[in-house]
C-alpha cells in the first residue's frame, strides 16, 4: 500500500463524526491555554489526560495533539494583543505583534499569524507524512546502546538550550534520572525507595510531576504579586492582510517554516528555539533591517510559521523512536502509554490507523484552527479580560481533579503539591525545570537501556562508542557540553538565555 | 543598574548555595540507599546500579557547585527572595489551601471542599469583594459538578452531605 492507500484508511477513522469533535475540542483547547498566560500546553494535555479514559486511544490522540498545535495558535493572540507571551513560543512574536498592534494594525498582525501558522502546519503534516515511515525503519536497527546514547542526546540537548549554568542543569536532570528510579524495578522487581507506598510501586506519577513543576509552581510565582495587564485594544479589525503585507511575508514564512521543520525534529524546546531562529534570519536577510521592532510584519510571519512547522516536526521522533523532544511531547508520550501504545519504530506498522488518523486529523485540525480563530478573536479579547484573582483558583480545581481522577490517589495529589513547591523553589533559584521533567520521563527507559546494553557486551562499556550510531549521538553530546565551556559560546547562550527568560519550553 | 545587579548576583549566590545543598542530600539518600539494594558490576548490573553511580554523580556535582558559590568573589547582602513585602503570604496562604484541599476532600466531599477552596482563594489572596467570591465558588463548584461527574462519571468522594 502506498500512502494514499494509507491517507484514506487514516481518513475513514478521522472523519468519524466523533473524532472530529474530539479534534475540534482539543484545538480550541488548545487555542484557549495558548491564549491563557500561564497555563501551557504541557499543563492542558495533562489535565485532559484522565478525561481521555472514556474515549478511544486514536480520539485521545487526535484530540491531545490539537491542543498541542492549537495552542501554538493561540499563544500569538496574548503576545500581539497584551504583549506578554501565552505560551514561551509566542515570545518573539510580543516585538513586532505588540508594535503592530499599537499602531492600529492588530488585525492583520493576527491574521498574518493565523495565516503563516496555517500554511506552516500544513506543510509540517505533509513532512511528518513523508518522513516518519522511513525514519522508523532506519530506527529498527536500533538497540539499546542506540537507545541510550540517543536518550543522553536529547537530555544534552535540552540543557544545552534551556540556561546560563550547565552544572545546575547537570544536575537536575541527574536528580530528575534519580527520582526516575523510585518504583519497582522492572529488571529485578525490587522495590526501591517506595517506603512500603502501593502508588510509589510504579514509580513517581508523571503526571502529578508535571501538573505540579509546571501548573502548581507557576501559579506560586504569580500569585507574588498583581500582574496589571492592559489590552491594547478593545476591536479588532481588519483580519486579512493586504497585498502589501503578503508581499512582505510570504518568504518569511516559507523560510521559516522550513527552519522550523527541521529544528523541530531534533531534540529540545523546538518551537521556541525555531522562533528565535527565524526572527534572526529574516533580520538578516531584510533590506530594512531597522524595522524589525517596530511593527514589521515579517518579524510576525515567520516565528509564527516556524512555531507552528516545529511543532510538526517534534512529532516525529515520538513517533519513529517513541523519545519526546520536549515536555509537551513528553505528556503526549505518557497519553500513548496509558492507552497501552508504545510508540516506537514498529509503532507506525503495528498501528497504522492510529497514525495515519492523526495526520489525517492534523490536516483537519490546521483548517479548522484558521477558519475558527480569525471569528473568534473577540471571544480570546474576553477571556484575556478574566482577572487572574478569579482565574487562578479555577486553574488550580483544574490541576487537583485531573490529577485526583487519573488513578483517585491522595497520594498523588501530595505528589503534585510536593513537585509545586518544589517547582516553586527551583524557579527561584533559577534552576531549570525542563531538563528534570525529560530526564523523569527518559530516566527508566535510559535504565533499562543501559543494563541491557551491558548485560550483552558483558560489562564492556566501549559499547557505546564502538557503535557507529551510538558512537555519533555520544560524540554530538560531548562536544556540546564541551562548546558550552568555550568562553564565546557561553555568552551567546547567556544571552539566548537572557531571551528566553523563564518560559515553559 | 550596578547596585541591581550585584543584589541579584547576591541572591543567585545564597540560592547556589541552598539548592546545591539540597541537591548534595537528595545524592547521599540516593547513593547511600543504592547501597542496601544489590548494586552489581559491569557486567551484571543491579536494581541498586543507576541510583548509586546517578547519586555518587549528584554528589560530586552538588560539592562542585557549593565550592564554586563559595570561592566566588563579591558576596554582600542578599537580594530579596519575595518581590513584595506580604507576598510570603499569599504563596504560603495557597500551598496551605492545597494541602488543606488533600486532607478535606474525603470528609467534606468533593462538592464542599471544591466550593470552600475557590472561595477562600477568591477571598484572600488578592482580597476581592464576598458577593464576587461566592458567586465564583459557587459557579465553578457547579461546573465541575456537571462536567466531571455527571458528564465524564468521574467517581469523587461524597463526603458528609452525600453530594
Amino acid at each position: 500500500m502506498d500512502i494514499a492507500n494509507y491517507l484514506i484508511q487514516g481518513a475513514q477513522v478521522a472523519l468519524q463524526p466523533m473524532n472530529l469533535l474530539f479534534c475540534f475540542m482539543g484545538v480550541l483547547m488548545g487555542t484557549l491555554v495558548g491564549v491563557l498566560p500561564g497555563l501551557g500546553p504541557t499543563a492542558a494535555i495533562a489535565l485532559l489526560l484522565p478525561v481521555s479514559f472514556h474515549i478511544p486511544p486514536v480520539s485521545t490522540i487526535i484530540m491531545l495533539a490539537g491542543i498541542y498545535y492549537g495552542a501554538m495558535y493561540g499563544g500569538s493572540t496574548t503576545s500581539i494583543l497584551v504583549n506578554i507571551p501565552g505560551e514561551a513560543a509566542s515570545v518573539i512574536t510580543c516585538l513586532d505583534g505588540h508594535q503592530m498592534a499599537k499602531k492600529g494594525r492588530a488585525g492583520p498582525a493576527l491574521g498574518i499569524a493565523a495565516f503563516g501558522s496555517f500554511i506552516a502546519g500544513t506543510f509540517g503534516v505533509i513532512g511528518i507524512m513523508f518522513i516518519a515511515p522511513p525514519m522508523a525503519k532506519f530506527a529498527l536497527a536500533f538497540g539499546p546502546p542506540e537507545y541510550f546514547s540517543l536518550m543522553l542526546m536529547g537530555i544534552v540537548i535540552i540543557i544545552y538550550m534551556s540556561s546560563g549554568s550547565i552544572l545546575k542543569d547537570l544536575i537536575t536532570a541527574v536528580f530528575g534520572v534519580l527520582l526516575g528510579t523510585i518504583g519497582m524495578d522492572t529488571i529485578s522487581g525490587t522495590q526501591r525507595l517506595t517506603f512500603g507506598v502501593l502508588e510509589l510501586a510504579d514509580g513517581i506519577g508523571f503526571i502529578p510531576a508535571v501538573m505540579g513543576l509546571f501548573g502548581i509552581s507557576e501559579i506560586l510565582v504569580n500569585v507574588e504579586r498583581i500582574l496589571a495587564t492592559t489590552l491594547v485594544t478593545e476591536k479588532v479589525k481588519n483580519l486579512l492582510p493586504n497585498l502589501q503585507d503578503w508581499k512582505e511575508s510570504f518568504w518569511p514564512i516559507i523560510r521559516g517554516t522550513v527552519m522550523g521543520f527541521i529544528i523541530g525534529v531534533l531534540p529540545g524546546p523546538a518551537p521556541v528555539i525555531s522562533t528565535y531562529a527565524s526572527y534572526a534570519t529574516e533580520k538578516k536577510l531584510s533590506k530594512t533591517p531597522e524595522k524589525f521592532g517596530t511593527g514589521h510584519i515579517a518579524g510576525v510571519a515567520g516565528p509564527e510559521a516556524a512555531n507552528n512547522a516545529a511543532s510538526s516536526g517534534a512529532m516525529i521522533p515520538l513517533f519513529t523512536l517513541g523519545i519526546p523532544a520536549n515536555s509537551v511531547i513528553a505528556v503526549l508520550l505518557g497519553a500513548f502509554m496509558i492507552h497501552g501504545l508504545q510508540p516506537g519504530p514498529t509503532f507506525i506498522a503495528k498501528y497504522p490507523d492510529v497514525f495515519w488518523a492523526t495526520i489525517v486529523s492534523m490536516y483537519l485540525g490546521n483548517i479548522m484552527l484558521l477558519v475558527l480563530n480569525l471569528p473568534l478573536i473577540p471571544l480570546w479579547v474576553k477571556v484575556l479580560k478574566v482577572p487572574y484573582p478569579i482565574l487562578f483558583p479555577l486553574i488550580l480545581i483544574f490541576c487537583l481533579i485531573g490529577v485526583y481522577s487519573l488513578n483517585f490517589s491522595q497520594v498523588e495529589i501530595g505528589l503534585m503539591i510536593g513537585f509545586g513547591v518544589l517547582g516553586y523553589l527551583m524557579r527561584k533559584a533559577r534552576f531549570e525545570m525542563a531538563p528534570l521533567i525529560l530526564a523523569l520521563v527518559l530516566g527508566p527507559m535510559m535504565e533499562n537501556n543501559l543494563r541491557l546494553a551491558l548485560l550483552v557486551s558483558q560489562g564492556d562499556a566501549s559499547v557505546f562508542v564502538t557503535r557507529p550510531i551510538s558512537a555519533i549521538f555520544i560524540i554530538v553530546s560531548t562536544l556540546l557540553i564541551a562548546s558550552s565551556m568555550v568562553p564565546g559560546i557561553q555568552k551567546r547562550r547567556a544571552q539566548m538565555k537572557e531571551k528566553l527568560g523563564d518560559e515553559e519550553v | 543598574m550596578k547596585r541591581e545587579s550585584s543584589e541579584c548576583e547576591e541572591s543567585l549566590t545564597r540560592n547556589d548555595l541552598i539548592g546545591g545543598l539540597f541537591f548534595l542530600a537528595a545524592g547521599l539518600l540516593f547513593a547511600l540507599y543504592a547501597r542496601s539494594l544489590e548494586v552489581g558490576t559491569w557486567d551484571e548490573p543491579g536494581p541498586g546500579f543507576l541510583p548509586f553511580w546517578a547519586g555518587s554523580l549528584l554528589i560530586g556535582m552538588s560539592a562542585l557547585l557549593i565550592a564554586k558559590t563559595l570561592l566566588r568573589r563579591h558576596r554582600e547582602d542578599a537580594g530579596p527572595f519575595f518581590p513584595e513585602l506580604d507576598s510570603w503570604k499569599r504563596v504560603l496562604m495557597t500551598i496551605g489551601a492545597l494541602v488543606a484541599y488533600n486532607l478535606l476532600l474525603q470528609p467534606l466531599g468533593f462538592v464542599l471542599v471544591t466550593f470552600f477552596f475557590v472561595g477562600f482563594l477568591v477571598k484572600c489572596i488578592f482580597p476581592q469583594g464576598w458577593l464576587k467570591s461566592f458567586v465564583t465558588a459557587a459557579l465553578s463548584t457547579a461546573f465541575a459538578r456537571l462536567v466531571f461527574v455527571n458528564l465524564l462519571e468521574i467517581q469523587f468522594p461524597k463526603g458528609l452531605l452525600g453530594l
